[in-house]
């Protein structure tokens, strides 16, 4: 496994500490790509980058295409390579976006940072599910498609609702007690420790608990079709929906998706409703109409006794 | 005493004479060059923040750092420095000609702060002497190298991602340190406080290390283990407070103690390397009544910092933990307001005497207001004149030599080649391309609404109306500062957002909100004047225009410190008002050649004549709010014209 691509060093993703629903999330988007991505908000420091790359190398074996927050359009649409054209050669230099349609993800690290010029083409690609460019001697137009991975810390400003609605889930990390949080710095210190050895037990139990997690996810992604969604299920999904009202109908369709995906990864037949209960605040919360325009992405107790009782009634 | 400038013979560094030279390190430059050897030894660690240190001495501090990455006796490369006028362009990439067999090649290369990942020999240091001057680039350059595990860079053709082995040397006022984003602080691992810092000659300074220190420096050390007994320590240390965002304070302190045992030559991390990792970046430690540590090693023989009584100990860190994190302000009925001294003392303020800092996280004791979004760039309006400095949106056929967009002219020139018929790869000047660069909004629009003084039976729209309309003509940014809001996040304190433009939907929702009770006006004016000074500070001449519009009936009844700690205790009287007062005369001193300032007058009686007081601090005008008719039969109200 390409762990240390160069020198790069990333915790694997099994021995990634606590945040349960940030690594669910990322787990039902990669069962069912169609979830669209995720977005993970919480504070600095709460290891949101380290699970979307750990995540990518433990799913892809490689680190996930990442678009940092100032790329220049050339390199976000594609271009030509300049050494060649210097050669006199002209060879296209595919962007990041056409690489994040190969790999199925692109993963923006600080997505609430991200200069507006870039947003408004992301914006135009998920939307339309075409890359047109029409510019420096280029002239294509491709069908792409791609699930938005983001990380972001509110503390440091919101996200356009148009973009945040291109986010299939939400999640935020979870405040961790003393317990987790020793963990989580043992953790990080005894890989680094490890790293330095030249055969080290921990990591190869590491590696062969990634390798489970992937045969894991891979079973799940082939009895995603056997899954069965019952009518109910999707009819119970559109009314949790107008209880909060969510903006929109991609909140129902994720969730329903992300119930499927849920389902597969537990090896149920059909989707029950707890396997909904579970996903609603993923795919719901950042499409609220207080959290639309910036409010809140706290999925409260308030949130949970306006749906409840639909599923003390199934 | 003469006002020369002495250079030491020996290290070569220049010293200000203001300041007798040290033959022999003392405590705090011990500490200083010991931090520096643990940045250069592990990554993680490689960003150091010096808070209070004399402007004089950036430069021989980062000598010596430099020295330290390079090796005693090799010659150090300059150290990169990063300031206001940063930008990505400069940061990320460097465009390098070289002659070649064919004749003269040029390509795009890696640029400063990444030149040297994933190649051998020293790492480059950036220097930033002040972290509140750096420009948004470079402190989102900040964010995404300090400690980092991993750096992506796509920048004009150039596609990189490694491990970032460049350190970095900040350097901030500690009273500035709450004005910062914490997400760029947090990064920073080693911190301490440099007030009162006096350097020897540099070789002095070296040679008061063991000599393994600084060949770990340069070839690194095993990593030694950190025992549980250690991070219990660590935790002792930083204090118990799970609410505090992220784990990087307790991993920084861990690593510094690991880092330390390593130099030390132990391969075992313990409670006792915690305790000189504390002492070394000046966080308290409690000393225990415990026998004396036998064969202790040079790491842990530091002394402790000095102290300045009530804001160490538990309290000061009951409150760090409370940082930035704590969405739940803890007041209890009865409880003082301060449990301690506020944080005004800390640090140095201009000409005055270094004061020493309590601890190595000022930001939390901070009672200054940080800025907005410090990390975004400003928004962007294209009624504005091309700034020099803004992001990179587009390319266009150059008018001369400035700011010229190197790929975009090479890829022009590539499509003519052929038709030139020449033997090598030739730009002529009709290739020559310039980058379009986004300006900074013209005009900016900042409201304070004291949804307090509105009432049932006013619209204050109608008031408002001039204003919005200006800043929808002129395409204005808005800042929306809201006071006395029901059920806001915390009712002490004032809300406030930015807007693109007053079209942004949630201006409008901001006219129409309830009223809740408290009226931290103080907190608001303050907000007003952070924004306001970031904005002048930040887009420089292009913003041409800015108003300030207070609606209030000047009634606060928070004040300012109360906002500040959340915490409320004994009567308030006046002080919610003095304090607004105050906020607002800070706003007096802006450029008033840019800067309007208007209170609209809500008329609520009695203390009618508050918001005409507060107009008069503000340096600004008053205009009638509430109509006549609006106004109550017992003299309610009034007209403007006093």
């Amino acid at each position: 496994m390409n762990r240390t691509t160069g020198d790069v060093r990333i915790l694997p993703y099994s021995r990634v500490v606590e945040q349960d629903e940030l690594k669910l999330a990322l787990e039902l988007n990669h069962v069912v790509p169609r979830i669209g991505g995720v977005l993970m908000a919480g504070a600095r420091g709460t290891a949101k980058s380290t699970l979307v790359r750990a995540f990518a190398l433990m799913a892809h074996a490689e680190l996930p295409v990442t678009l940092p927050i100032n790329a220049t359009d050339d390199r976000v649409l594609g271009g030509w390579e300049l050494d060649a054209l210097i050669r006199g050669e002209a060879r296209p230099q595919p962007g990041l976006l056409q690489e994040a349609d190969e790999k199925g993800l692109l993963y923006i690290d600080e997505v609430n940072l991200l200069d507006d010029h870039l947003v408004n083409i992301i914006l135009d690609v998920v939307s339309t599910g075409v890359l047109s460019v029409q510019r420096e001697g280029l002239a294509t137009a491709q069908h792409l498609s791609f699930g938005l991975v983001g990380t972001m810390n509110p503390e440091e400003g919101g996200l356009r609702p148009q973009l945040l609605d291109r986010f299939g889930l939400m999640v935020t990390t979870a405040q961790l007690d003393v317990g987790a949080r020793h963990r989580m710095i043992r953790t990080v210190l005894d890989f680094e420790e490890e790293l330095g050895r030249e055969h080290s037990d921990w990591l190869a139990a590491a590696d062969r608990d990634d390798a489970a997690n992937r045969s894991r996810l891979d079973t799940a992604r082939r009895r995603v079709p056997q899954t069965q969604v019952p009518d109910g299920i999707v009819r119970l999904c559109a009314e949790a929906a107008e209880r909060v009202d969510a903006v929109g109908q991609r909140g129902e369709i994720v969730a329903t998706l992300a119930a499927r995906a849920l389902a597969a990864l537990e090896g149920a037949e059909q989707v029950q409703p707890e396997h909904l209960l579970r996903v609603l605040p993923m795919a719901l919360r950042h499409r609220r109409p207080e959290t639309a325009h910036g409010g809140m992405f706290d999925w409260g107790p308030d949130d949970e006794a306006r749906v409840k009782d639909l599923f003390d009634t199934v | 005493m003469s006002g020369t400038v002495p250079t030491d013979p020996e290290s070569g560094s220049r010293t200000s004479a203001v300041g007798a030279v040290p033959e022999e390190p003392d405590d705090l430059a011990t500490r200083l060059v010991r931090a520096l050897v643990c940045a250069a030894v592990d990554p993680a660690l490689g960003g150091v923040l010096l808070f209070d240190l004399e402007p004089r001495l950036i430069d021989p501090v980062a000598r010596l750092f430099a020295g330290i990455l390079t090796g005693a006796g090799q010659p150090a490369d300059h150290p990169l420095v990063l300031g206001a006028t940063s930008r990505d362009e400069d940061l990320w990439t460097r465009p390098r000609l070289r002659q070649g067999p064919d004749g003269m090649a040029f390509r795009i290369e890696p640029g400063p702060l990444i030149r040297a990942d994933g190649r051998p020999g020293a790492p480059p240091l950036a220097v930033v002497p002040d972290l509140t001057r750096l420009s948004v680039a470079g402190m989102r350059a900040a964010v995404q190298l300090v400690g980092a595990d991993l750096v992506v860079v796509e920048h004009t053709g150039l596609s990189h991602a490694a491990r970032p082995r460049t350190r970095w040397l900040a350097a901030c006022r500690s009273s500035d340190a709450g004005r910062l984003s914490p997400h760029l602080l947090d990064r920073f691992a080693v911190r301490l406080s440099a007030a009162g810092l006096r350097l020897p000659p540099d070789g002095r300074l070296l040679g008061a290390l063991p000599p393994a220190w600084l060949t770990a420096a340069t070839q690194g050390v095993p990593v030694a283990t950190v025992t549980d007994d250690a991070l219990e320590r660590v935790r002792e240390l930083l204090g118990r407070d799970t609410s505090a965002p992220g784990i990087r304070r307790e991993l920084a302190l861990a690593r510094l103690a690991r880092t330390l045992a390593a130099l030390d030559g132990e391969r075992t991390a313990t409670a006792r390397h915690c305790d000189a990792a504390a002492r070394l970046i000046g966080l308290a430690v409690a000393e225990p009544a415990q026998p004396a540590e036998t064969a202790v090693g040079p790491a842990t023989a530091l002394p402790s910092p000095p102290r300045r009584g009530p804001l160490q100990g538990d309290a000061h860190r009951d409150r760090g933990g409370r940082a930035g994190g704590d969405p739940q302000p803890r007041r209890e009925p009865g409880e003082r307001l301060l449990e301690t001294e506020p944080a005004e003392g800390i640090g140095t303020s201009p000409g005055g005497a270094p004061e020493t800092l309590a601890g190595p996280f000022p930001e939390d004791e901070a009672d200054v207001l940080r800025d907005f979004a410090p990390l975004r760039s400003p928004w962007q309006h294209t009624a504005g004149p091309a700034a020099a400095r803004g992001v990179v949106i587009g390319t266009r056929r150059a008018r001369d030599l400035r700011d010229l967009a190197y790929v975009r002219t090479v890829r022009e020139a590539a499509v003519h080649q052929r038709l030139r018929r020449t033997e090598r790869f030739t730009i002529s000047p009709v290739d020559l391309h310039s980058h379009v660069r986004a300006s900074a909004p013209e005009r900016l629009l900042v409201l304070v609404l004291d949804h307090t003084c509105r009432g049932g039976d006013w619209d204050w729209q109608d008031a408002l109306t001039p204003f919005l309309q200006w800043a929808y003509t002129g395409r204005a940014a808005t800042q929306v500062v809201e006071v006395g809001v029901a059920e806001p996040a915390d009712e002490l304190r004032a809300e406030s957002f930015a807007a693109r433009s007053v079209l942004d939907p949630r201006v409008l929702a901001a006219l129409y909100r309830p009223a809740g009770r408290a009226t931290p006006l103080a907190h608001g004016i303050e907000q007003a004047a952070q924004a306001l000074r970031r904005a002048f500070r930040q887009q420089g001449n292009a913003l041409a225009e800015a108003w300030l519009v207070v609606v209030t009936d000047g009634r606060g009844n928070v004040p300012l410190r109360v906002s500040h700690t959340g915490r409320v205790s004994g009567p308030v009287a006046a002080e919610g008002v003095e304090d607004a007062f105050k906020a607002a005369a800070r706003i007096s001193a802006m450029d008033r050649t840019r800067l309007h300032v208007t209170v609209v007058d809500a008329a609520r009686e009695p203390y009618g004549d508050l918001p005409f007081a507060l107009a008069d601090r503000l340096g600004g005008s008053v205009v009638e709010g509430r109509a006549a008719r609006g106004r109550g039969p017992n003299g309610e109200g009034g007209t403007v014209e006093r």
